[in-house]
């Protein structure tokens, strides 16, 4: 394995990372509202989708981001309103939005453009690249190659996440909604309205998400595209204790699995290396939930050892 | 006792009203969906229905397409009644159909015999399958739903890389897929046209034995009770975690034995990512919510939905419409009823009623207490 090979691993690290980040960031609003939202995955299809399809007529970046973003703060939006005001079961609500939008995506990619599978070409514009190191330094050339302005951006937005929910005031009302509602409300704060706003916020970032996944590296839309990355930053969200700063870490980690399952089938068969990500998400949920139930019950374990 | 009688009728019709409030909205959408796109609705429904319902040999491919169907929501009414979220009941179904097909291909012996094996295998594999997920979250409490969900991913993909390299018939260039079971091994089909077989009878047994089971049972009843309050059903003296694995491995089983149905009773070889395109699983597990987990119901909406998509089929042919129509209705519906429509208004009725009734005769609450 040679060095030059181990950078663009790295770069495929950080460019991988970017969806699942934004997608984590979403899902942690949601835990610390208390709101169990697993419609993550829907909200990121849903946009990459309208992203693309307005890149496709408009070939404008601005445009294409507000659409993905919009499209997945308004699935976020109806998600809110089920859950929270309807009390519509947490469980049905996501499940079916997310097969809801898998079909309408591949139903309204065949009205529109009048083709299956995937859409791409057409003159689509990707997203800005940052500027580079040049290339008279090889390795942060290669590390930071072809990398996008929503790349950056992912990270500043989890250390904007951070300052809000730890550092002021309306971040505090935020927690304390998902540690108890009813407290919460006796103190006048608005609950219903605030839970709502959370899981449209997760629908906004998972926009972001979507728009990073269909126009960061290839221009291209394929149906259920998404490919559980909105499940894993679930798993990376309860992996990183919904804290913004913890999520960076754990998208990482997720990046890392699905960039090496990319790296890995040069030398093992692509449709086993496919599954790692997978068997990463498990394992690692199994270790670090074993490790937390430990630690909260040590208390218990110990007693009953001594009895 | 003449108020809890109409209370009683007024609480079925509303379990009944619900789904059929539902389904209507949910063919509304479907409607404005289809108008906006520049089709006439109501030819187009009846154009769906006569090739779904009416028509007989549409009937058959419904019929033949809800067999797995009905099998993978009676999996996840067993598990989910339970409190038991399982979402992966398509890899458990991949994993019963993988196993029944290496089976079905080289086990050698009489065919009772062979079938009889390969589908005490799939089944086996599927409760296994489903046993992963429920052992972590015993020891570490990972979340069951999350665990699950990424299994059907890992299912998949290491079916696809078995049919495409160690299984794959090496006749077919393009395609990757295994060869056919012996025709012996082939389930009888119910008539002469139609792929119609009599794994059809198999999951309408199916129905009625987990129906058995679930009700007339104790076991049934632990899982039941488990599911509905489990810190009664724990003070009850339920061994919570046994029941656990058994609904869970119950569950499992039913998918991997709908995986076994769908190898030897209508495709007769597995091809990659046969069950997961299909969706089998998650229009079942839809069939399942929206008929509340009662095994009849579901039979009943899982029919109904294959028929949408057998339906959908037929408007790709004739007016162009993609067949995802059939999920967008379907999945609406789920939403529809997800946020309980008819309790809502049933609700908003008996506010207005008990309100009034307060307002008139406010003293008969005090006379019973006295």
């Amino acid at each position: 394995m040679t060095s030059a090979y181990l950078i663009s691993i790295i770069n495929s690290i950080l460019r991988m990372t970017t969806p699942i980040l934004f997608a984590t960031l979403g899902c942690l609003l949601c835990n610390k509202v208390n709101v169990f939202n697993i419609a993550l995955e829907g909200q990121m299809l849903i946009a990459a989708f309208a992203a693309i399809s307005v890149n496709y007529y408009t070939h404008s970046i601005p445009l294409s981001m507000l659409a993905g973003v919009a499209a997945g703060g308004i699935v976020g939006f109806i998600v809110g309103i089920f859950q929270v005001k309807l009390k519509a079961k947490d469980m049905i609500v996501g499940t079916s939005m997310n097969l809801l939008v898998s079909s309408f995506t591949s139903y309204m990619l065949y009205i529109l453009f009048a083709t299956r599978g995937s859409l791409t070409g057409n003159g689509m514009v990707g997203l800005h690249k940052i500027p580079n190191f040049p290339e008279s330094m090889p390795v942060l050339y290669g590390m930071f190659k072809n990398l996008t302005y929503l790349d950056v951006f992912g990270y500043i937005t989890a250390v904007l996440i951070f300052i809000f929910l730890y550092r002021t005031v309306p971040g505090f009302h935020v927690m304390s909604v998902g540690l108890n509602k009813e407290a919460t409300r006796s103190l006048g704060t608005k609950v219903d309205l605030t839970q709502i706003l959370a899981v449209t916020m997760s629908g906004i970032l998972c926009g972001l998400g979507g728009v990073a996944l269909c126009m960061g590296n290839v221009v291209i839309f394929t149906e259920g595209m998404s490919a559980g990355r909105g499940y894993m930053a679930m798993a990376a969200s309860s992996l990183a204790g919904a804290h913004p700063l913890g999520a960076i870490l754990s998208s990482l980690f997720f990046g890392t699995a699905v960039a090496s399952s990319i790296a890995l089938q040069s030398y093992i068969n692509g449709q086993i290396t496919l599954s790692f990500p997978y068997i990463m998400t498990i394992l690692i949920m199994a270790v670090s939930g074993y490790i937390k139930y430990r630690r909260e019950n040590r208390h218990h374990i110990r007693k009953g050892k001594t009895k | 006792m003449k108020r809890k009688d109409t209370g009683r009728l007024a609480a079925l019709l509303n379990t009944v009203s619900l789904p059929v409030i539902a389904t209507i909205l949910g063919l509304l959408l479907g409607a404005l969906i289809m108008f906006l796109s520049g089709h006439d609705p109501l030819k187009v429904y009846s154009v769906m229905f006569d090739k779904s319902f009416i028509n007989v040999n549409y009937l058959n491919q419904t019929l033949t397409k809800a067999t797995p169907v009905i099998m993978c929501g009676i999996s996840g009414a067993v598990a989910w009644r339970a409190g038991h979220i399982n979402l992966g009941i398509e890899g458990q179904m991949v994993c019963g159909g993988i196993t029944a097909i290496i089976i079905g291909l080289y086990m050698p012996g009489p065919a009772f015999l062979v079938t009889l094996c390969a589908c005490i295998g799939a089944c086996a594999a599927g409760a296994l399958y489903a046993l992963i997920p429920t052992f972590l979250q015993d020891k570490s409490h990972v979340s069951l739903i999350m665990v699950t969900l990424m299994m059907n991913y890992i299912a998949n993909y290491l079916s696809t890389y078995l049919v495409s390299f160690p299984l794959k018939d090496t006749s077919s260039v393009n395609a990757n897929q295994t060869m056919f079971i012996d025709d012996s091994l082939k389930f009888t089909r119910l008539f002469s046209n139609g792929q119609l077989s009599t794994g059809f009878i198999l999951s309408i047994m199916t129905v009625i034995a987990v129906y058995l089971v679930m009700n007339y049972t104790s076991f049934g009843y632990e899982s039941k009770m488990s599911g509905f309050n489990p810190y009664f059903a724990k003070y009850g003296g339920v061994r919570e975690r046994r029941v656990m694995y058994l609904t869970m491995a119950l569950s499992g089983a039913v998918a991997g034995f709908a995986g076994f149905v769908e190898v030897f009773g209508t495709k007769y070889r597995y091809s990659s990512n046969m069950i997961a395109s299909s969706g089998y699983a998650w229009t079942g597990l839809m069939a399942s919510l929206v008929g509340q987990y009662n095994p009849f119901a579901i039979l009943f909406y899982s029919i109904f939905f294959s028929g949408l998509t057998i339906g959908g089929q037929a408007l790709q042919r004739d007016f162009g419409i993609p067949l995802q129509i059939a999920d967008i209705i379907t999945s609406s519906i789920m939403l529809f009823v997800s946020i309980n429509i008819g309790i809502h208004l049933f609700k908003a009725g008996r506010k207005q009623r008990t309100e009034k009734k307060e307002e008139t005769g406010n003293k008969t609450p005090a006379k019973e207490a006295a």
